[in-house]
């Protein structure tokens, strides 16, 4: 079977015959080309080619100054194409319908009993069916449902009681049947919707909120992946063909293209919350496809119709997204080009068009005459979908909390924080921040139950900053990923107990987490104690006396907070009394205070 | 030592017609251990243990049936070098009730033919001549290579396949016995798919009580068939036939037999109508009634067969794309640019012969966005008119399709009907392959104006050779035509019967 993976086979996937154009970049190479000429040279890119020949030294600039006239451009630049959007939106209303393609999480394949694990031997895990060996049977997996039937949930679908599986036919090697098995004419999942909210990122003329209806989700075949050897090998590993996905098809009902994007994201977030699957669109995991058009406002309504919407213009097809970038990116500038060639007297053609992250036009894969047929026709060996009321109400009891009631909870009077901070504890690792950021509030609870109730109402917004900024901070320089285990709950919690009573600086709080976070094992109390960390208030004397040292040291510096009201400059003195101090000593509020008395006042 | 001389007997016939071009495979090009599988199967009778009634049987297989030890061609260029990995259920099944594989049988390419003339391995030819020495006659398709291989005893039994009529045509044609079961008995797994609605497969022998054994051992749920009916259904449909009024059919109470009106056509060949005449006598001679019955969709079936079954064939064939199956054109690699976007085309082109072609092409259309609603979509309201057609004559209601615990006491139906299997007797193959290509097209299509319906309802059918002599008209066995039984869905034990009934009465 691992003979497969070596058969030769032309380099059949020219945009004529390739119908999807997924998971392959045949055609990279005209692309670049294309990219190439359209794309807008940075003026001092021409400048410094011109400066290779002989010139008069009076046209010489310097490049400093060039570079600041670059930005200033720039940003004249950005600035008008600003303006132009305002007016463009002003005169064209944009629509945007998207459908997403996610991995469901199972252990099997949709129709076989092959694994789903990726494997590093190629074509390992393939049953005959898979594979279309003349003869071979679907078998469907019926525990593959039980993902899709969450993410349906989780969009607030209704589970249709019977559905139907339907061939798609076209002719690609990553298609070993020559047809994909989706349903087409009655999909399992149908009337759904998303709620999108301005911290899910929509575009600001959304407003606060919006809701986009789903029109259905249907379950189908994954393909196998093809790697090509140019001039004539292609690769095939058919480990991924068959795995399950679900197709998610929104309404044509978004306006603008960073809500498309936000919506994309939300989708990840919430397939990843219910685990209906494993990796999002970074590793491949979730792919989509936009469709565009755009009609004049002022004008009669369009004559196109999309999903039960009508008054639409005629529409595009952007195939095989995988960021979240490329989809606002790539909206903007298939809108563009919409509009450029309407408002050139031009017509829009129902065609599929293609997107190179980093490219700035959509370009053209195939037009209508070019549209393949994919002849639909119903599977007659697979038996029809039927999905229990008991089932679904079941899967619906046990469904893990959405998002949006996590951020409700995190918001709220309980944990007090903010939606920016919210929001990022939500989404990292799966969930997994926020169940340790829950675990040190717990644990920071029982520690100062003694406290005032002010203080213990702050005791969330805190703890969600360390854990963040603080944590996240060191996480990030040392290139990490999250570990539960690295600075434990309990530490964590203990610093920042330390520090709210004001037994610690906050920078010998910081020092104690880079501590613990590079290997220290010692338990927070031991590791202050040994370290001699705790703090021993200074007198206002001996902060006198540092300041006093400080100012004789720079007396210029002081001048200039003097006479020019330079007030910031005051930070500076703290940190060299800071350093000037005895460790761990010396608070930055009080030496700041004993600063401005002395220098200002 | 029985077996092993009657075995050899097979072998011996495989060798001296071959001119027939039976067999794609058979044992005595490839020398196998079959000898001491008969033997010990021979030694297992004389013991007392059989491993069944077919412990040593040779039976045959149709070549789109798959075989490990075998290539399976499906009599197609595309698959000339493919020998699957796995064997299909009813191999296994057969191999652990004792048989041995005679061999792998010629057929029409995929199964898509009347004659089995569409073959890559050439024409399948019938033991039996014209009168005017017009040359072989047709075997009748597309198992026409099991029928002839049973015909000629080049093996003990043969299985086929039966689309819309591909066991039952080849089996009049070639006078034996030819058994399509009810849809989902028998497993279709590692049978390739032609139109899987449709495809059965069938059992071809010289008397039905042979078949009866072969179909007793294939009539198993398997779950690698999601077809397959599973053993629930399968008691549901056995209780509803073991109601007081049905389970004394044939025992105490004599049978109610149905002749469809709508198959009594002018075409109908002197010899068939004749043929179709003694039955009925006969069986009204034995105590039975005959009832004229009405199947008003008759004439539209044969359309929606050749709209539904080339566009499942359509989707079916789509694999041999010279990735994975089927050959790839030459030269694709060495001229890419010219050819690369043409490498499916080319392929597909080289791979499949003219009839198949021309079901795809058919399929691919009548599937087209254009086209579905006017051609597959209304063929699929005809098959549900024409099932329904059959639930209103038939005494037993549909056992799987009727509303549970309305049972209609007083149905006054028939029990089973008896017609033609074609409309006329074998064309000699000369006539077939001189006349211009169009005309022998739709010729061929008509041969399955009288099976296909049952195909469409997936009710159990069996052609029986009948004679169509007139009084002291020539051979009995020159004679011979193909009268069908038809039954009940489910009630494929009564049309066996009815079947023993019809052969060997001197008929």
């Amino acid at each position: 079977m691992l003979r497969l993976c070596l058969r030769h086979s032309s380099r059949a996937a020219s945009s004529l015959t390739c119908p999807r154009c997924q998971h392959h970049n045949v055609l990279q190479l005209s692309n670049i080309n294309h990219t190439a000429s359209t794309i807008q040279l940075p003026s001092y890119t021409l400048f410094r080619s011109l400066q290779t020949t002989p010139a008069d030294s009076k046209d010489r600039i310097s490049l400093r100054k060039q570079l600041k006239q670059d930005a200033k451009s720039s940003k004249a630049q950005k600035r008008q194409r600003r303006e132009q959007e305002a007016a463009s939106r002003e005169k064209w209303e944009l629509t945007v319908g998207v459908e997403i393609h996610a991995q469901l999480n199972t252990e099997t394949k949709l129709f076989s009993r092959a694994s789903t694990l990726s494997s590093e031997i190629p074509n390992s895990n393939v049953a005959l069916f898979d594979l279309a060996f003349p003869g071979s049977q679907p078998e469907f997996q019926v525990a593959t449902l039980l993902p899709a039937l969450r993410a349906a949930i989780a969009l607030n679908c209704e589970i249709q009681p019977v559905s139907r599986f339907d061939r798609k036919h076209y002719f690609y090697q990553d298609q070993p049947a020559g047809y994909q098995i989706t349903q087409y004419y009655e999909p399992f999942a149908r009337n759904g919707y998303i709620d999108l909210y301005k911290h899910d990122g929509i575009a600001a003329e959304d407003g606060d909120h919006i809701r986009v209806g789903i029109k259905q989700i249907q379950l189908e075949q994954d393909t196998a992946k093809s790697q090509e050897y140019p001039p004539s090998t292609q690769l095939l590993d058919f480990n991924r063909v068959s795995h399950p996905l679900i197709e998610i098809i929104t309404l044509p009902q978004i306006h603008n293209p960073a809500t498309a994007a936000a919506l994309v994201r939300k989708v990840q977030s919430i397939l990843q919350s219910c685990n209906s699957v494993t990796t999002g669109m970074e590793l491949g995991g979730l792919r989509a496809d936009i469709n565009v058009s755009v009609r004049q406002r002022s004008e009669d309504l369009g004559a196109h119709q999309y999903g039960g919407i009508g008054g639409l213009g005629q529409r595009t097809e952007i195939k095989n997204l995988s960021s979240f970038k490329a989809v606002e990116d790539a909206i903007i500038a298939e809108k563009n080009r919409q509009v450029t060639v309407l408002e050139s007297g031009g017509v829009i053609e129902g065609e599929t068009r293609g997107w190179t992250i980093g490219s700035t036009e959509t370009r053209k894969l195939r037009g209508k005459e070019g549209e393949v047929d994919y002849r639909y026709m119903p599977d007659p060996d697979i038996l029809p979908l039927l999905i229990g009321e008991d089932l679904v109400a079941e899967l619906a009891a046990t469904l893990p909390t959405v998002p949006d009631t996590l951020l409700d909870m995190l918001v709220g009077p309980t944990y007090n924080l903010s939606i920016e901070d919210a929001k990022p504890l939500v989404d990292l690792e799966d969930g997994a921040r926020l169940e340790y950021y829950q675990d040190v509030v717990d644990i920071l609870r029982e520690l100062q139950h003694d406290l005032p109730a002010k203080a213990q109402d702050d005791l969330g917004r805190v703890a969600g900053n360390w854990v963040l900024h603080e944590l996240g901070g060191l996480l990030t320089k040392a290139d990490l990923p999250w570990e539960a285990e690295r600075v434990t709950s309990q530490s964590l919690a203990a610093i920042i107990d330390n520090l709210q009573r004001k037994k610690i600086t906050g920078a010998t709080a910081k020092q104690i987490l880079g501590m613990l976070f590079d290997g220290d094992r010692r338990p927070v109390a031991q590791l202050l104690e040994e370290e001699n960390l705790i703090l021993r208030p200074l007198s206002r004397e001996e902060y006198i006396a540092l300041a006093e040292a400080a100012i004789e040291l720079n007396p210029s510096m002081v001048e200039q907070i003097r006479s020019k009201n330079q007030l910031g400059k005051l930070g500076w003195f703290v940190g060299q009394m800071m350093r000037m101090g005895e460790k761990g000593r010396v608070e930055a509020q009080k030496a700041e205070a004993i600063l401005k008395e002395l220098i200002v006042s | 030592m029985s077996l092993l001389l009657e075995a050899e007997r097979f072998v011996a016939n495989q060798s001296s017609y071959l001119a027939l071009n039976a067999f794609i495979n058979n044992l005595c090009r490839s020398a196998g251990r079959w000898q001491d599988q008969v033997k010990d199967a021979d030694l297992r009778w004389e013991q007392g243990n059989p491993r069944s009634k077919l412990d040593g049987r040779l039976i045959a297989f149709k070549d789109n049936i798959c075989t490990r030890n075998l290539p399976t061609t499906c009599a197609s260029k595309s698959l000339e070098t493919f020998t699957s990995p796995f064997n299909a259920t009813v191999v296994e099944q057969l191999e652990n009730a004792g048989a041995i594989l005679a061999g792998k049988t010629n057929l029409d390419e995929f199964g898509m033919g009347s004659h089995s003339v569409h073959s890559r391995f050439g024409p399948v030819k019938s033991a039996r001549r014209g009168d005017d020495d017009a040359g072989y006659l047709s075997a009748g398709g597309s198992s026409g290579g099991s029928a002839v291989a049973v015909a000629t005893d080049q093996c003990h039994s043969a299985i086929g396949t039966d689309t819309g009529g591909s066991v039952r045509l080849p089996a009049a044609f070639t006078g034996v016995v030819g058994f399509k079961p009810s849809y989902g008995l028998v497993s279709r797994w590692g049978v390739v798919a032609y139109a899987n609605s449709l495809d059965t497969v069938g059992v071809l022998a010289k008397r039905a009580s042979i078949i009866r054994d072969v179909f007793d051992i294939l009539n198993q749920h398997d779950p690698r068939d999601p077809t397959s009916l599973p053993p629930a259904s399968r008691s549901r449909v056995a209780s509803k036939f073991e109601t007081s009024q049905l389970s004394t059919r044939l025992k105490s109470s004599p049978l109610r037999i149905g002749v469809p009106i709508e198959y009594n056509i002018s075409e109908l060949a002197p010899p068939v109508r004749r043929a179709w005449y003694h039955s009925l006598e006969h069986m009204r001679q034995q105590g039975h009634t005959i009832h004229p019955v009405s199947l008003p969709m008759t004439k539209s079936a044969l359309s929606a067969y050749y709209i539904l079954a080339p566009a499942e064939a359509s989707s079916n064939l789509a694999k041999y794309d010279g990735v994975r199956y089927g050959t790839p054109a030459d030269g694709h690699i060495r001229d890419q640019d010219q050819t690369e976007r043409y490498l499916y085309a080319k392929t597909r082109g080289e791979g499949f012969g003219y009839e198949v072609k021309r079901r795809i092409m058919l399929g691919a259309f009548s599937l087209s966005a254009d086209a579905i609603d006017n051609y597959f979509l209304q063929a699929q309201r005809i098959r549900r008119l024409v099932r329904h057609d059959f639930d209103a004559v038939f005494r037993a209601e549909h056992p799987l399709t009727s509303i549970s615990g309305v049972q209609q006491s007083d149905r006054t139906g028939v029990d089973v009907l008896i017609c033609p299997t074609a409309p006329s007797p074998p064309p000699s193959i000369s006539d077939l392959t001189n006349s211009n290509a169009v005309k022998s097209s739709l010729d061929a299509y008509v041969n399955d104006v009288f099976t296909v319906p049952a195909s469409l309802a997936g009710l159990p059918a069996i052609s029986v050779p009948v004679s169509g002599r007139s009084d002291g008209d020539g051979h009995a066995d020159e004679n011979l035509v193909g009268i069908q039984v038809v039954g009940q869905y489910g009630d494929d034990e009564l049309v066996l019967k009815v079947a023993e009934l019809l052969e060997g009465h001197g008929l």
